[in-house]
């Protein structure tokens, strides 16, 4: 019956989890940032002014996109620094990855963001002064970006403020599409077909490593599920075996009092049976727990219990007893009750 | 199956000889070899008599001498390997596995010496699992059953609850309850100290005085000579059977 609610439980954690697995992973990934990047066909030029909205409207509701500007200013020291132009509160949402110590604020339209590195070229980080083609601008920067990459090296402002002071367009839109590859492709082919004049790419380390690990992870799923049931599986053959070697003498007991082999088979069966049906019960309802707390703790959000894996684990306790009762009914089959019943 | 075909021979103890009105266990030339790995050995080699109903029969030998073998074969747990053996007017030798399951449950009542009551289940609830393989259990005459055996006040206690006594009476009680044509008992004192095997010897002369048809192994002289005859065993062979008369008390 343990091993019975063992194997239940665990069917039943996993497959709940698997359920969920695909939606909670793609989530995962999300907050790794986008996953599809959009740039001016010519290069030389920037964006046009509409096509964030044009990619918003193309990517769907559930996307995220944010766009970015670029030009190269020196600080008061005199060290040239990537100034970027972007919106934060957009920023915010579609690389949820970076470490920002204090996001700015849409109330003051000349803060700033500084990166880690990008702090050490500017003598004062509240008062920022830059210049760019001879003209000077001063922002406040509020909060320090770490991302170990290219971010790091630059100063962010909101993007109002960075085209009126360097006059440049944005030339790039980070788009965040959710879920798995084939979102993201279909997704790209949209943009492509939608907004005229731009080039769509994926980040395609993102998006291929994605689909790689979800993969991996459907198939780890799959091979402890079956891993557990065939352990299980043994040990349920081991434990019923067990038990009828115990009981022969129970059995031939019956035997002598005019059980047939056909009725103490059904006995036994029904037994299992009963064993494998209790198992499943006290399993969902463990393996549920399980799947609850374990997506709680990974996923930082809760799994509730599927009715639907509840098929899946009968079928599956109902093979391992049918299993494990192998042996025992052959031992049952083999049965001599005038040995048994003499001692021997 | 077919109803058994008995002739008389007095003369010669190895032929059958019975009454057709009144045998209720008839073997003629009844063999059993059992094949192993040393070759074929002869457990029971061309036994022939007969019990006639309501008789007491000891089945007395030396370890060795075939007893278990009969027993078993005329328990149905086995089947001969030649001859013929009747219970009750058909050939048992020729039924199938099935139709010995049922036969069994129908015709004999099995008294064990090592009792073989299911340790998890209450004295009423072993009676009661002899009632459920033949037919319907019935609590209430279940019930009655342990009384009649004296046992009616520990009818929910279990096996390891009672004394080796009580546990024997219950497998009589067991034994009863289908109220089979025949009652085997296997050393059924066996496992007892006097007082209790004083309780069983009565309770088997008071079934045999009720009609019972009793068919006893033992070694036990005092056992034997409760009844009416004895069939004596000696390497598979009858060595020595009276024959089986009508219901004349041989005791004294």
């Amino acid at each position: 019956m343990i091993a019975l609610t063992v194997s239940a439980a665990v069917a039943t954690a996993l497959l709940t989890l698997y359920a969920d697995l695909d939606s909670k992973l793609h989530r995962e990934f999300r907050s790794f940032g986008a996953n599809i990047v959009v740039t001016a066909a010519d290069s030389g030029k920037g964006l046009a002014a509409d096509a964030l909205e044009q990619v918003r409207a193309s990517a769907g509701p559930d996307a995220q996109a944010a766009e970015f500007g670029y030009a190269v200013a020196t600080t008061d020291r005199g060290t040239p620094v990537v100034v970027s132009g972007t919106d934060f509160s957009a920023v915010q949402k579609l690389n949820s990855w970076w470490k920002v110590d204090a996001w700015p604020s849409s109330v003051d339209p000349n803060s700033a963001l500084l990166g880690q590195r990008a702090a050490e070229f500017v003598a004062d980080e509240r008062t920022v002064q830059l210049t760019f083609a001879d003209r000077p601008i001063v922002l406040h920067g509020v909060g320090r970006l770490h991302t170990g990459g290219d971010e790091d090296s630059r100063i962010y402002m909101p993007m109002a403020v960075f085209r009126t002071w360097t006059g440049a367009p944005p030339s790039l839109i980070e788009v965040q599409i959710p879920g798995g590859s084939a979102q993201v492709d279909a997704a790209i082919a949209r943009l492509r077909q939608t907004v005229p004049g731009v080039k769509v790419a994926p980040v395609r380390q993102l998006v291929e490593g994605e689909s790689r690990i979800v993969d991996k992870t459907h198939a780890l799923m799959y091979g402890a599920v079956l891993l557990i049931a065939l352990t299980v599986a043994v040990s349920v053959l081991a434990t019923l075996s067990a038990s009828v070697l115990e009981r022969r003498r129970d059995f031939a007991l019956m035997k002598a009092l005019g059980g047939s082999q056909s009725t103490l088979m059904a006995m036994f069966l029904l037994e299992t049976l009963a064993l494998a049906l209790g198992g499943v019960a006290a399993g969902f309802v463990i393996g549920s727990a399980a799947a609850w707390a374990i997506s709680q703790l990974n996923f930082h959000t809760a799994t509730l219990p599927h009715l639907g894996v509840v098929p899946l684990v009968l079928l599956l306790n109902v093979l391992i007893a049918a299993f494990a009762a192998f042996f025992p009914v052959r031992v049952l089959r083999r049965l001599e009750p005038a040995a048994l019943l003499k001692g021997e | 199956m077919k109803v058994v075909k008995q002739s008389l021979a007095m003369e010669n103890p190895t032929d059958l000889e019975t009454r057709p009105d009144c045998a209720v266990i008839a073997l003629n030339r009844v063999t059993r070899e059992y094949t192993g790995h040393a070759g074929t050995v002869c457990a029971l080699d061309h036994a022939s008599f007969s019990i006639v109903a309501g008789e007491w029969v000891a089945i007395t030998g030396p370890s060795g001498s075939g007893k278990s073998t009969l027993v078993n074969l005329i328990g149905c747990l086995d089947r001969p390997t030649d001859g013929e053996l009747h219970i009750d007017g058909v050939d048992v030798a020729t039924m199938s596995a099935t139709e010995l399951d049922r036969f069994r449950a129908d015709k004999i009542g099995f008294i064990f010496q090592q009792f073989h009551l299911i340790p998890y289940l209450s004295a009423l609830e072993n009676v009661m699992l002899a009632q459920y393989f033949h037919s319907m259990t019935d609590e209430k005459e279940a019930r009655s059953a342990l009384e009649r055996v004296g046992l009616g006040q520990r009818a929910e206690h279990l096996p390891s609850e009672l004394s080796g006594g009580e546990q024997q009476r219950v497998c009589i009680a067991r034994a009863l309850i289908n109220n089979p044509p025949i009652l085997l008992a296997d050393e059924p004192t066996g496992n007892l100290d006097a007082a209790n095997q004083k309780i069983v010897a009565e309770l088997l002369q008071d079934l045999h005085a009720h009609g019972h048809t009793i068919v006893m192994v033992t070694h036990d002289p005092e056992m034997a000579a409760l009844a009416q005859r004895k069939i004596a065993l000696s390497h598979g062979k009858v060595f020595c059977h009276p024959v089986g008369g009508p219901m004349i008390s041989l005791r004294k």
